[in-house]
């Protein structure tokens, strides 16, 4: 604690930490719960239906009866025995019309005749007004004589602000024909200026061009044929496809680089290295990575097999210390299994100690073969793409791959025979 | 047998650092009757059998053997307590046979060894000279790992006796076997190494190629846009 406070460079405490400060003084804790309020069982009410309300340490439960004592039969409906009341035909006003028609409809006689309660509902927008000296002082823009704006002013009143009405009853006959948007733009610079000279702190702006791109837009979209809504799809399809590979083969290569250093361990000093990678391969899963965990873990996993040791006390024998580890998936299981037959050895050699170890350490080797294969492959694959974007570049021009890489895959082909060399099942295919 | 009182059956404690090995032989051999037999149609004398492959008495650590045959046998479970650890059966098919070794000491946990009883030849029999080619043999070789065994159990496993005055001997020569086993393992291990090393040399160059070509391209574009 206090090495804590003096890293943090915190105060000490002024009181002494005890035990009762943290815990608490034990008499609250010890202090016996509070009986427990038994309820009764509401009359007709079956027992298990009562028991499900209650649980084991027997609390009360959040449910209260609401009605005890009546039980859960209804007697009888109680029917009203008051008179009907009448309803009248009547005539009312809505106050929301101004020339005051007379409508009827239906309502008791009794209820007290009220204004139309749907009047409320009757709202009106204000529309900005001006003067004529405001209009000449402060609102003149060319493009726009004060007649228009008076008419587009009062369609404005009359439709109360719905520009899309407004701009289909503009008068086209005596005014240029105005979008929805030049008159949103016109209205509300108006409204603006009208608010600045009021004193208001807070102006709002309209930006016509943005809403016309945006309705441009729109329509663009809208108006595409169904052709075009399909090659869309299909490279929105083939950018993920391509970004896909771009990704894998980035793996791989950040992969390249571990089993390179690997296979350097493995080939120049076969003996210690033997010793050493299945330690590494324990140390690493429980290291946090610097890097991307995922990659690492593959590496880690994919080249060679990791056996668990046999060092706990107990019976066991030793051909249990052959068998694949179940991490090793059916691809590379698979593999191995090929490999071993192709050099013309048993699947399950005689278990002694050395042919244990050697028959694992084999195993291991195998699978670290495979992987560099399938990265080999992947290389070859990234020098094609390469080359080819060099020549979309470049036209007229190439790069040379190396023989021994270019041939990589054919080569083993061709020689493979009663060779090691060919896997199938591996995974060598970089795409797909 | 005479124990020394001061280890009890759950005397438990472990000796850390022994381990003891037991190599085992276990299989079955197998008698063409010549006809199929007419009240069950069997065809085979068969006898499944777990032996140590020294010349020692397995029955001073092992306290029964359980062999678990097919379901259709007559009582499929059947243990022996004392050497020979075998059953002799009469049938007609091949079948997996559980065989699972207890211990004296009930503190190591027993191992079970799994065997295909075999009837006809193939690949893994061979023939035992028996009545022009009608019998047949199919054995392992396994080793039981003794790590830290209890005190008990390491005084049993260190005082067995001899099982015969005379050669002990196997059908199966596994010391050749052996042999030869690992030298084709060495061998497959050599060749698979140096083949890692002539792919690694390849993967290099590989990585170099292709920096190589994205310096190339880049340079390409440079020179474009410049």
């Amino acid at each position: 604690m206090a090495d804590v406070r003096d890293i943090m460079e915190l105060e000490h405490p002024s009181q002494e930490v005890t035990r009762e400060s943290i815990i608490g003084s034990d008499k609250q804790k010890k202090r016996p719960p509070p009986p427990t309020k038994t309820q009764k069982r509401p009359e007709g009410m079956h027992r298990e239906v009562f028991a499900l309300l209650y649980n084991d340490s027997k609390d009360v439960s959040p449910l209260f009866p609401s009605d005890t004592g009546h039980g859960y039969k209804q007697t009888k409906i109680k029917l009203g025995m008051r008179k009907p009341r009448k309803w009248k035909w009547m005539q009312f006003t809505n106050p929301a019309r101004t020339d005051g028609t007379i409508f009827y409809h239906w309502r008791r006689p009794s209820d007290e005749p009220k204004e139309y309660p749907f009047a409320k509902f009757n709202k009106k927008v204000d529309v900005v007004t001006y003067t004529d000296a405001e209009y000449q002082q402060h609102l003149r823009v060319d493009g726009w004589s004060k007649e228009e704006t008076d008419h587009m002013i009062e369609l404005a009143q009359r439709f109360d602000l719905r520009f899309i009405l407004m701009a289909d009853r503009y008068d086209t006959e005596k005014f240029p024909k105005r979008s929805v948007e030049d008159i949103k733009d016109r209205y509300y610079k108006i409204c603006g200026v009208m608010s600045k000279l009021k004193g208001e702190k807070k102006i709002y702006t309209y930006d016509v061009d943005h809403e016309k791109r945006r309705k441009e837009q729109l329509k663009k979209l809208y108006d595409r044929t169904q052709e075009q809504i399909e090659e869309e799809q299909f490279l929105m399809l083939e950018l993920k496809k391509i970004e896909a590979r771009k990704k894998e083969r980035e793996r791989k290569t950040q992969d390249l680089q571990k089993l390179i250093s690997q296979a350097d361990n493995q080939t120049e000093t076969p003996k210690k290295a033997d010793k050493k990678i299945p330690k590494k391969k324990l140390a690493n899963p429980s290291r946090p990575s610097r890097v991307d965990t995922t990659h690492i873990f593959q590496v880690v996993e994919t080249a060679g097999i990791k056996f668990p040791d046999y060092k706990n006390s107990g019976v066991s024998l030793r051909s249990q210390r052959m068998k694949l580890p179940a991490n090793v998936g059916q691809k590379k299981s698979k593999g191995i299994e090929q490999l071993l037959q192709e050099m013309g050895l048993e699947l399950n050699p005689i278990p002694t100690e050395e042919i244990c170890q050697h028959f694992n350490e084999l195993r291991s080797d195998m699978v670290l073969l495979m992987e560099i294969k399938s990265a080999l492959s992947t290389c070859e694959y990234e020098l094609q793409s390469l080359r080819h974007q060099y020549e979309a570049v470049n036209p007229g021009r190439t790069l040379t791959i190396p023989p021994q890489l270019l041939s990589n895959l054919e080569l083993d082909n061709k020689v493979g025979g009663g060779e090691i060399i060919d896997v199938v099942g591996s995974p060598s295919t970089p795409t797909s | 047998m005479s124990l020394p009182t001061d280890f009890g059956p759950d005397s438990g404690g472990r000796l850390k650092g022994v381990c003891i090995i037991k190599p085992i032989v276990y299989g079955n051999i197998a008698r063409y009757f010549g006809k199929k037999r007419e009240e069950d149609g069997h065809t085979h004398q068969w006898t499944v059998y777990v032996k140590p492959y020294n010349n020692e008495d397995i029955s001073c650590y092992v306290k029964k053997v359980h062999f678990k045959l097919h379901e259709s046998y007559a009582n499929q479970n059947r243990i022996v307590v004392k050497p020979p650890y075998e059953i002799s059966e009469t049938g007609w098919g091949e079948f997996e046979i559980v065989i699972k070794i207890h211990f004296h000491d009930p503190n190591e946990r027993p191992v079970t060894v799994y065997h295909i009883l075999k009837l006809f030849p193939s690949g893994g029999t061979m023939d035992i000279g028996m009545e022009q080619g009608k019998g047949l043999l199919s054995e392992s070789y396994d080793e039981i790992v003794f790590q830290d065994p209890t005190q008990l159990m390491h005084h049993l496993l260190t005082n067995t006796k001899q099982l015969t005055l005379g050669r002990w001997e196997h059908n199966t020569n596994f010391e050749e076997k052996k042999e030869k086993t690992l030298k084709s393992i060495t061998d497959a291990k050599q060749k698979v190494k140096k083949e890692i090393a002539v792919l690694k040399n390849r993967l290099k160059l590989a990585r170099e190629t292709i920096s190589q070509f994205k310096d190339e391209i880049a340079k390409l574009q440079d020179g474009q846009f410049a």
